[in-house]
């Protein structure tokens, strides 16, 4: 007689690890944050400084509206991601500690500037993911 | 246009130097091999570059990030098993760990080379950049390939010195870095959350300038590292070493055995 094979892990048991292990790692996809929008122009950033609250995780989206490609790039943010021409991306920064963090255009460095500032806020903005 | 074109040429083409000269010294690869390597990386680039935009959607817009990530993180993968030939060396895996050093050629040639191309056919077309632009890629080629020259040198008498694991530690090095630097590409599009400042040294050795770019390319430098990126680089750099010592001991005693 063939006997029913046994899991190693009982349903209720795994479930509750996959529950676990989900709601840890994947918590980052799922938590909500601010939004801070940026557009790029002629090679330079517009807003060139914004402000986030300090060890808040934000979302910048830049908006490259020039005809040709432009990596945003800061050594000091840690970041580098490339924003084709025309086209829209996302980068998460922080939750930073208060003080000025500087980004630039890789492709024009000398004219795409820009700083983070990074400071305690009382109010946030309204613009929630 | 001329020193962004020579800093583009320090923090990408300088990875694919670097990887390769320290592959030709392991493994006294043929210049075939290289052409080899450097055409399929070449059209690998291609079909990247080709599909960047279908790539970049995938995962909510994260595909570029992820793809670069696992390439990275294969090329760590592959390192390991040259380590490990090296340990159960046979004559008739030599073929096989020239495939495997062509594979980590190729693909660090589509990571790092997508970069060029993206930059190359943004601004090419612009007018009055042209001349600075070939005048950067001539210094920034010189740069590459004065250094490369040097790590040749350097990585031969290391070889003449200490054996093949001396070239491999190498390899291991340089991939462990890339691998640890390309940590913040999942930090960036939020799929592994922001860790502590593990320490600062951008005013010792500041990441902007050549010695970081060098010092990042050879070992992973980061002026800033993360908590997060300093214990995966230990884990990643310590625990080869450690296994690939213990197999070899292993691997000696038991040839002696036999004899």
């Amino acid at each position: 007689m063939i006997r029913p094979i046994q899991p190693i892990i009982p349903v209720k048991k795994l479930f509750v690890i996959t529950t676990l292990a989900f709601s840890l790692f994947c918590h980052p996809l799922l938590a909500a944050v601010v939004e801070y929008h940026i557009q790029l122009r002629n090679h330079l950033f517009f807003p060139s400084q914004i402000t986030i609250p300090a060890n808040k995780k934000v979302k910048l989206v830049i908006d490259n509206q020039d005809n040709t490609p432009e990596e945003f790039d800061s050594f000091s943010l840690n970041r580098d991601k490339v924003i084709f021409a025309n086209n829209k991306a996302s980068i998460f920064i922080g939750p930073l500690e208060p003080g000025k963090y500087d980004f630039f255009g890789e492709y024009n460095p000398n004219t795409a500037r820009g700083t983070v500032i990074v400071e305690h806020q009382k109010q946030e903005s309204p613009d929630v993911n | 246009m001329l020193i962004n074109t020579v800093i583009l040429f320090l923090r990408d083409a300088l990875p694919i130097f670097v990887l390769v000269v320290y592959l030709y010294v392991h493994l006294q690869a043929s210049k075939y091999w290289l052409a080899l390597c450097f055409i399929v990386g070449a059209f690998l680039n291609l079909i990247y570059i080709n599909q960047i935009h279908v790539i970049g959607q995938w995962f909510d817009g994260r595909g570029i990030e992820l793809s670069l990530w696992l390439s990275q993180l294969f090329v760590y993968l592959l390192a390991l098993i040259l380590g490990h030939r090296l340990v159960y060396s046979a004559s008739s895996y030599r073929y096989f760990l020239y495939w495997v050093a062509g594979l980590m050629v190729s693909l660090t040639l589509v990571s790092k080379g997508s970069n060029f191309i993206l930059y190359f056919d943004g601004y090419l077309n612009q007018n009055n950049v042209l001349q600075s632009m070939l005048l950067g890629t001539f210094l920034g080629l010189g740069i590459c390939f004065s250094l490369a020259t040097l790590l040749y040198l350097a990585a031969k008498w290391l070889k003449q010195q200490l054996g093949p694991w001396a070239t491999w530690s190498l390899i291991l090095v340089y991939v462990t870095g890339q691998l640890v630097n390309s940590l913040p590409l999942l930090v960036q599009v939020d799929f592994i959350d922001e860790s502590a400042t593990a320490w600062n040294s951008q005013n010792f050795v500041s990441n902007e300038f050549e010695f970081g770019h060098l010092f990042s390319v050879l070992f992973g430098y980061q002026a800033s590292p993360s908590i997060v990126q300093v214990i995966v680089y230990t884990l990643a750099l310590l625990m080869p070493l450690a296994i690939f010592y213990w197999l070899n001991l292993n691997s000696t005693s038991h040839s002696g055995n036999k004899q």
